[in-house]
């Protein structure tokens, strides 16, 4: 398989009344076509972040510092606005964490898809409609053809989430990115959302970059876990690999949070979760060395010290020289 | 707290009954124009409905589109149903003289929406999104206010230096728990949550559940919590209402309802949640 978007020591700053916030700091990644990469990690690691410095949408005054995009063999970090919005849609689906940004809510929702196919692949405007109700009904809109007449806000907040989906998907993108794409969706639905975006990868060898907080929906969807924490990669591997052996100390404290259906854990409405202690520390605030060593039962005095970069351990790369020593573990 | 009406200790925090709500339906343009037909409407919720004790979370949940917000709306009083009650307390919220009553249980109900945009003013710092519910019903002012103001951030996980800040300089999942931060800030007997975990990670949702939980049993708190999340409803809720095109179609308690669902599309909804398999059990 070969790469279809490679990070390369990424930096993304965000200057400041007093001095420059580092938002992302050094992150290196890359997706084949075909594949789904998943991106993981706590609020405000700097997951959105990633997918906006991609498609050159940071806000303002968020901006790439450091590092190289690469989509295929064409640089993108440096692109003229007006080519990187050729790029957008086209070559690189979006799908925003907040709904409200993708959609228009002047327009009836059937106008937007068939105006947004239209743009990025010509065709009779019969032929577009005839499409766009293909979309709707591909992301799981009932009666779509009727839907075709409805504005935005006369959808659920899962449908919205849905329409933002076929919105992406009117392009044909080589590379879809996908923040938060089912946090709305109920499971029967994210299931569906979830088969369309394989599919998409094995038919057509389209790359994916999901970003999410639900490690169920990684388990179900992705081929590779990149784990991010405080702007830097902890953990990244092969999905089954992370989820059934997580070495960094934060990929196990995640594990740890998730609430569960098995009976074995407690009983309904009565246990408390179990949280991983203390919180993210804001970007203005980032510890020395390794930024998780605060909250880290594992810590030695040299974690406050010593920068960890991701280094080989198993099938995948950790970046913490406690749980994963140079040497290769490979009893448990 | 006073209260009118000497009903208010017996019932329930909320009832609602026989709810129904019917939408318009959009119609393309030249199909309007055929003349002596009525205008279509959209049943988006049927005949529901249930009640929720003091103290006690009821979790509605159901697919995309099943009319779970739309039935939060209502309950909240932003959105009139077509047929049907809901009681606050006791109180009728939509009878014909009850502006008094929605202007009362302003302060006593409070709903974290779906969509955290919706309920962030994108010019207001957070110190005044969060502070305006305490300075509306005159709770705290200066120092004091500003000390609440913090006070709930650290709650939900921020810290107060954040006060200064814009929503848009939050994640996500930082926006959510500045919507949870300000409902909590009027100090609400009665919150409707729709998906107020549903954009945070699972360090942070173990948080906020907790924290709501917490204010439950320490305050008495009663919730109506909808979400598709069925761990979390399990988490959390002591009833279950399922909800399928509008209509409840299964009603149980908690323990009863993950034991053995009963109608077909709760067992759907059960066995559709993605799986993890983790090679360390516990
Ligand atoms: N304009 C800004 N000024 C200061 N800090 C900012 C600004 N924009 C974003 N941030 C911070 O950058 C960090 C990364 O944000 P990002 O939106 O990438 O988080 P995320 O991982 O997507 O989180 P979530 O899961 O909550 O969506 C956050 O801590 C956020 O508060
Ligand atoms: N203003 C409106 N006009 C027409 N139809 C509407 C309107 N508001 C909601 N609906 C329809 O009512 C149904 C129920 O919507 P509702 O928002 O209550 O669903 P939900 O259960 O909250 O779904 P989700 O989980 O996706 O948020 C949907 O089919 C929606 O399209
Ligand atoms: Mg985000
Ligand atoms: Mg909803």
């Amino acid at each position: 398989m070969t790469d279809l978007l490679t990070l390369t020591d990424l930096v993304v700053d965000i200057p400041h009344r007093r001095g420059t916030l580092r938002a992302i700091d050094g992150v290196s990644l890359s997706i084949a076509r075909g594949e789904v990469l998943g991106l993981v990690g706590e609020s405000g690691a700097g997951k959105s972040m990633i997918g906006n410095a991609v498609i050159g949408l940071l806000a303002r005054p968020a901006h790439v510092a450091g590092g190289e995009i690469w989509l295929g063999d064409r640089r993108i970090d440096r692109l003229a606005p007006h080519q990187m919005r050729q790029l957008r849609g086209r070559r690189i689906g979006m799908i925003f964490q907040d709904p409200q940004t993708s959609l228009n809510p002047l327009m009836r929702i059937g106008d937007q898809l068939v105006e947004t196919i239209r743009l990025h692949r010509p065709m009779p405007a019969a032929s577009a409609r005839t499409e766009a109700i293909r979309l709707l009904d591909e992301v799981g809109i009932p009666a779509p053809e009727e839907r075709m007449a409805y504005w935005p806000h006369q959808f659920s907040g899962g449908q919205r989430q849905r329409i933002v989906i076929a919105l992406a998907l009117a392009g044909e993108p080589e590379l879809i990115i996908a923040d938060e794409p089912t946090t709305a969706l109920d499971v029967s639905v994210q299931a569906q959302i979830i088969r369309l975006l394989k599919r998409l990868c094995a038919d057509r060898g389209v790359a994916v970059m999901l970003i999410t907080h639900d490690m169920g929906v990684i388990a179900e969807t992705a081929d590779r876990v990149c784990v991010l924490y405080a702007g830097r990669v902890a953990e990244t591997g092969p999905v089954t690999e992370v989820l059934s052996r997580p070495r960094h100390p934060y990929t196990v404290g995640l594990m740890d949070a998730i609430p569960s259906l098995d009976p074995a854990r407690g009983e309904p409405g009565v246990a408390t979760l179990r949280q991983i202690p203390g919180a993210m520390p804001s970007i203005a605030a980032r510890p020395s060395g390794c930024a998780f060593h605060p909250r880290c039962a594992s810590a030695t005095p040299d974690c406050a010290r010593v920068r960890p970069d991701p280094r080989p351990a198993g099938r995948s790369e950790v970046a913490c020289p406690v749980c994963a020593p140079t040497h290769e573990d490979a009893a448990s | 707290m006073k209260h009118s009406t000497p009903t208010t200790t017996v019932a329930p925090v909320l009832s609602v009954e026989g709810l129904s709500r019917d939408f318009n339906i959009p119609v393309p343009f030249l199909r309007r124009l055929v003349p002596g037909r009525p205008r279509p409407v959209f049943r988006a919720v049927t005949d529901v409905s249930f009640e929720i004790p003091r103290g006690q979370t009821y979790a509605l949940v159901g697919e995309s589109g099943s009319g779970k917000s739309t039935i939060a709306r209502m309950v909240v009083g932003l959105t009139r149903p077509t047929a049907g009650v809901v009681r606050i307390a006791g109180h009728d919220l939509f009878a014909p003289d009850a502006r008094d009553t929605r202007q009362a249980m302003r302060r006593r109900i409070q709903m974290v929406f779906q969509d955290p945009q919706a309920s962030l003013n994108p010019r207001w710092r957070v110190e005044a999104i969060v502070g305006e519910p305490i300075r509306a019903f005159g709770l705290a002012s200066g120092r004091a206010l500003a000390a609440r103001v913090a006070g709930h951030l650290e709650t939900v996980g921020l810290s107060a230096a954040d006060a200064r800040k814009y929503p848009h300089e939050f994640s996500g999942g930082q926006r959510q728990r500045i919507a949870i931060a300000r409902a909590l800030a009027s100090e609400p007997e009665f919150i409707v949550c729709d998906e107020p975990t549903s954009a945070l990670d699972v360090s942070v949702q173990a948080q906020v559940l907790n924290l709501l939980r917490t204010l439950q049993s320490d305050l008495g708190l009663t919730y109506l919590f909808i979400s598709h999340d069925l761990a979390v409803v399990r988490h959390m809720a002591q009833r279950v209402g399922v909800l399928q095109r509008g209509i409840l179609v299964e009603e149980a308690d908690t323990k009863t309802f993950f034991a053995g669902p009963k109608a077909e599309y709760s067992q759907m909804l059960l066995s559709a949640v993605p799986k993890i398999r983790k090679g360390t059990d516990e």
